[in-house]
C-alpha cells in the first residue's frame, strides 16, 4: 500500500531509479528491524515516511563523497513510464529540473505536499519539523521554482542555421 | 499595489484556506495578483505529474533475501535512531556448531564404553592381533597340542569303561550311559563351533568343561566297577 508513494518519495529525492531503489530497499530493512519497538507515539505511515526521506537523506550525502560521473540520468537501463494522464504538461520537464535544484528540505516539503499529497501536519512529522515552517518552506520552494521556470534556460541548446 | 496585493504572499505562505480564500476574491479584480495566483495554481497542476511509479520486479525479492540474511546475522546498527539496536540472537547460527560438538562427544563416549567388548577388532579399519579372550597363533598352536593330549587321555579312559557301559543293566549305569552320550553330543556341538573361529578361548573352555566332565563321568563308572 505504501510502497508506491515510497518509490516516488525516493526517486524524486535522488533522481534516479537505481539509487531510489537501494533506499526503498534500505528503508524497509530499517521499518522491519525498528517495527517491533515502534513505540506508537507516532502515526505508522508518519514513520515509514520519515524513515524513506531520512534514508535518502543518507543516500545524498554518500551521493557527496561519489566521484564525478554518477549523473542523475543514471537509471541503471531502467525507463520510467510516464506517470500520469498529466505527464504531456509542459511544465514537467522543467519542473522536474528546478525541483533538482531546490535546498533538499524545501524539495522534500514540495514533494510531500505537492505531489505525494501530504497535509503540513504529517509533512511536519515526517520530517520533524514545525507545521509553521513545512507552510514556509513549501511557500519559498513554489516562489523559486516559478522564479527558475520564468527565467530563460541558460542551458538551452542552439540550433546552427544550416 | 494595493496592501492587499502586499499581503498575498502572506496568504500564499500561510496556506491557510480563509485567507487563500480572501486573496482569491481580491485576484478577481487586480490582474497582477490573478497571475501570481494562477502560476501557484499552475505549479501545483505541473507537480501532480512529478508522481511516479514503476516495475521494479528486483525490489521485492532483494529485499525479501536481504531480510532472511539479515535474520541469520548479527544485529546491525541503528536505523538513524529510529530504532533501538536490535538484540535478537541469531539463534539458528549456533545450532550446526552444537549438534556437531553433540555428535563428537557422542562418539569418543560410545567408542571408549564399547571399546572393550569389541577388543581390538576393526575399530578403525585396522585389523590388530587378537588378545584374550582371543588367541594368538602360537598360543592356539599350544592350547591345542594340550588338548589333544587331554582328550585322548579322557578317550582311553573311555575305551576301557566301555565293556561296562555297554553291558549296563543296573539304573545308575544307564543313567552314566545316557549322560555320557549327552556329553560327547555336547563335545561334537563344541567342536563344530570351535572350527568356525579357532581363537575363541571362551569355546575352548566350555569344550575343556564338557571333557572334565566326561573325565569324571567314567571315573565315577570305573569306581562303581572296582566298587
Amino acid at each position: 500500500m505504501h510502497a508506491p508513494r515510497m518509490k516516488s518519495i525516493a526517486l524524486n529525492l535522488l533522481g534516479n531509479v537505481a539509487d531510489a531503489e537501494d533506499a526503498v530497499q534500505e528503508a524497509f530493512l530499517k521499518i522491519y528491524r525498528g517495527a517491533k519497538t515502534f513505540r506508537g507515539d507516532a502515526a505508522f505511515s508518519t514513520w515509514i515516511y520519515r524513515v524513506v526521506v531520512n534514508t535518502c537523506y543518507d543516500a545524498l550525502r554518500r551521493r557527496k563523497a561519489r566521484p564525478a560521473g554518477a549523473t542523475l540520468e543514471a537509471n541503471d537501463g531502467r525507463e520510467i513510464p510516464p506517470p500520469s494522464p498529466v505527464s504531456d504538461h509542459p511544465l514537467r520537464l522543467a519542473l522536474e529540473k528546478s525541483v533538482a535544484r531546490l535546498n533538499p528540505k524545501h524539495r522534500a516539503v514540495f514533494l510531500l505536499f505537492e505531489v505525494e499529497g501530504f497535509t503540513h501536519g504529517e509533512i511536519a512529522r515526517i520530517l520533524g519539523i514545525p507545521e509553521g515552517t513545512s507552510k514556509t518552506f513549501l511557500f519559498v520552494a513554489k516562489k523559486k521554482l516559478q522564479r527558475w521556470l520564468a527565467a530563460p534556460s541558460p542551458a538551452a541548446p542552439r540550433t546552427a542555421a544550416p | 499595489m494595493t496592501a492587499e496585493c502586499r499581503r498575498a504572499d502572506a496568504a500564499l505562505a500561510s496556506g491557510e484556506a480563509a485567507v487563500l480564500e480572501a486573496t482569491r476574491r481580491h485576484a478577481e479584480t487586480c490582474r497582477r495578483c490573478a497571475e501570481r495566483l494562477d502560476a501557484f495554481d499552475e505549479l501545483s497542476r505541473a507537480a501532480a505529474s512529478l508522481r511516479k511509479g514503476w516495475d521494479s520486479p528486483e525490489l521485492w525479492p532483494k529485499i525479501r533475501e536481504s531480510l532472511v540474511r539479515e535474520s541469520f546475522a548479527p544485529a546491525a546498527p541503528g536505523a538513524q535512531g529510529e530504532r533501538p539496536p536490535r538484540t535478537a540472537p541469531a539463534w539458528p547460527a549456533w545450532i550446526p556448531i552444537a549438534a556437531i560438538a553433540t555428535l563428537f562427544v557422542v562418539s569418543f563416549v560410545g567408542l571408549q564404553v564399547f571399546r572393550p567388548s569389541l577388543g581390538d577388532r576393526q575399530i578403525f579399519g585396522v585389523r590388530s592381533l587378537p588378545k584374550d579372550p582371543l588367541l594368538t597363533d602360537v598360543a592356539l598352536q599350544d592350547v591345542e597340542k594340550s588338548e589333544r593330549e587331554y582328550v585322548r587321555s579322557i578317550e582311553n579312559l573311555a575305551r576301557v569303561a566301555q565293556p561296562r557301559l555297554a553291558a549296563a543293566e543296573t539304573p545308575l549305569l544307564l543313567s552314566y550311559r545316557e549322560r555320557l552320550l549327552l556329553l560327547d553330543s555336547a563335545i561334537a556341538e563344541l567342536n563344530g563351533q570351535i572350527e568356525q573361529n579357532r581363537y575363541n578361548t571362551h569355546l575352548r573352555r566350555q569344550l575343556l568343561g564338557v571333557y572334565a566332565e566326561k573325565q569324571q563321568t567314567l571315573r565315577e563308572v570305573m569306581k562303581g566297577a572296582t566298587s
